[in-house]
């Protein structure tokens, strides 16, 4: 198949064209171009993904949603982009400058790296390190820390509020999120998403682990901050919590963000329970783009349907009910392999 | 059952999703009004006397009229001039009217690009309104 190839193509071409390179140099430029291979996803899907929320809450609310720019409105979210690059940069006084201009510049370290370990299709991974599932959650929890920095940075209550709402919220939500991906890693016996994907040809996880999914569901839906976990930022309390002194691109570089967490948070849904880049006929890229998308879409389904909770049942929500079901499903995940091994070996 | 209203709210939203959208989908398709909404002001000029009570009923003197004395010792009108500007739409004028000269219309498209077009001559009727309008 001529589609398959095209991305691993790019990428032989070029380790073709450095062939009698030094290996320094090779690494380095085969490393930009993964680099600019990512970072053309991510703002692409950015960009896009702010018109499809856009659209999906439209058609949810019997709206139409924009449709004045473009066919369909298509270009909304490019004139909205170039708005905000036109506008002021405002720094407030009594901002602590040098973190207040660094952090939604930071905030899109983790973002970026997240994708390191994301296989795209077959063969089509960044990084393909044998903690990849670990290195994902790890570099995830990172993220905390910039939007940190700008709430407090700024020197505002509101943003100060929704930073420290931001850091409990996020912090609580990583151990089911963790605890549900266990499961997953115990049936695979391995941390490595290529190992993962590849141990899915024949079943989803999702089919084995469905506990699982649920649970990493609703706390992915905490971490990237959406609604109905979007205490960080609820309008109706907070403004726009940690980002509402930001103005211009600065605040777009939050704002996109968030749309980059989605995507890497689908993307490992998608690698970890949906069977990753495995599909009939369609290219293997292509499988996973729309798994991934269908996933988006649940997500943004799930925001435009149901209203937000109150900060308190959030977190009794988190160590009342999501953590002991996850160490629950890791316990029976652990028996049932015990007993499949037990049955099909005759041993332990 | 647990979570029965969660995936009520879901399904709820999912038949929106693809149903038709319920908003009216204004400048592709225009309102249809009630014929009495307070759009714009109409004067049936054959009808009026020229009393100057729609004026006097203004709170904020939006109307203007100018009239004369005919041979027959009768007032005549020959302007009427309304600034849609500061209209605040009220319709004490349309109320006030002993002829039920004054009308409402539902047309509301007043936006102009210079100030002076928010004054309305009804006198001169619809032909000066016309050529605003092209």
């Amino acid at each position: 198949m001529a589609m398959e190839g095209i991305f691993t193509g790019i990428a032989a071409s070029m380790r073709e064209l450095l062939a009698g390179a030094p290996p320094w140099l090779e690494n380095l430029s085969m490393g930009f171009l993964y680099l600019v291979g990512v970072l053309a996803f991510i703002f692409l899907n950015a960009l896009y993904l702010i018109y499809l929320e856009r659209k999906i809450s439209a058609y949810m609310q019997q709206r139409i949603g924009p449709n004045r720019l473009g066919p369909h409105g298509l270009l909304q979210s490019v004139a909205d982009a170039v708005k905000l690059l036109g506008k002021e940069d405002i720094i407030p006084r009594g901002a602590d400058k040098w973190v207040f201009l660094i952090a939604p510049i930071l905030i899109f370290i983790p973002a970026t790296m997240l994708y390191a370990v994301i296989p795209f299709g077959k063969g089509m991974i960044a990084a393909d390190l044998n903690i990849g599932v670990f290195y994902f959650l790890a570099v995830a929890s990172t993220t905390t820390i910039a939007i940190l920095m700008g709430g407090w940075s700024s020197n505002n209550k509101y943003t100060l509020l929704g930073s420290m709402r931001s850091v409990a919220q996020m912090v609580s939500y990583e151990i089911p999120l963790t605890f549900s991906v266990l499961g997953v890693v115990m049936l695979a016996g391995s941390l490595q998403t290529s190992q993962i994907v590849m141990a899915q040809e024949k079943v989803w996880y999702v089919l084995l682990q469905p506990v699982a999914f649920i649970i990493f569901f609703i706390a992915a839906t905490a971490e990237v901050n959406r609604a109905p976990f979007d205490l960080v930022e609820g309008e109706q309390e907070l403004i726009a919590g940690p980002y509402t002194e930001y103005t211009g691109m600065r605040f777009a570089l939050f704002y996109s963000s968030e749309y980059a967490n989605l995507v890497s948070v689908s993307a490992l849904a998608v690698t970890l329970f949906l069977g990753g880049w495995h599909g009939p006929w369609l290219p293997s890229w292509l499988w996973f783009v729309i798994k991934l998308y269908i996933m988006i879409f649940i997500f943004m389904w799930v925001r435009w349907t149901f209203p937000r909770i109150r900060i308190d049942h959030l977190l009794s929500f988190n160590w009342k009910v999501l953590l002991p079901l996850s160490l629950a499903n890791i316990l029976v995940t652990g028996v049932g392999i015990k007993i499949y091994q037990l049955l099909t070996l005759g041993r332990w | 059952m647990f979570g029965k209203g969660l995936l009520k709210g879901l399904s709820i939203t999912w038949h929106n999703c693809f149903g038709k959208a319920v908003t009216e989908q204004y400048p592709e398709r225009k309102p249809n009004l009630p014929p009495s909404s307070h759009g714009c002001l109409f004067l049936e000029k054959d009808k009026c006397i020229a009393c100057g009570l729609c004026s006097k009923a203004c709170p904020n003197n939006v109307i203007t009229i100018e009239s004369e004395r005919g041979e027959d010792k009768k007032r005549k009108l020959t302007g009427y001039r309304v600034k849609l500007g500061q209209c605040l739409f009220c319709g004490l004028c349309v109320e006030s009217c002993p002829k039920d000269a004054l009308h409402w219309r539902p047309d509301f498209e007043h936006a102009c690009y210079r100030h002076e077009d928010t004054e309305h001559d009804l006198f001169a009727g619809s032909e000066a309104e016309v050529r605003k309008g092209a």
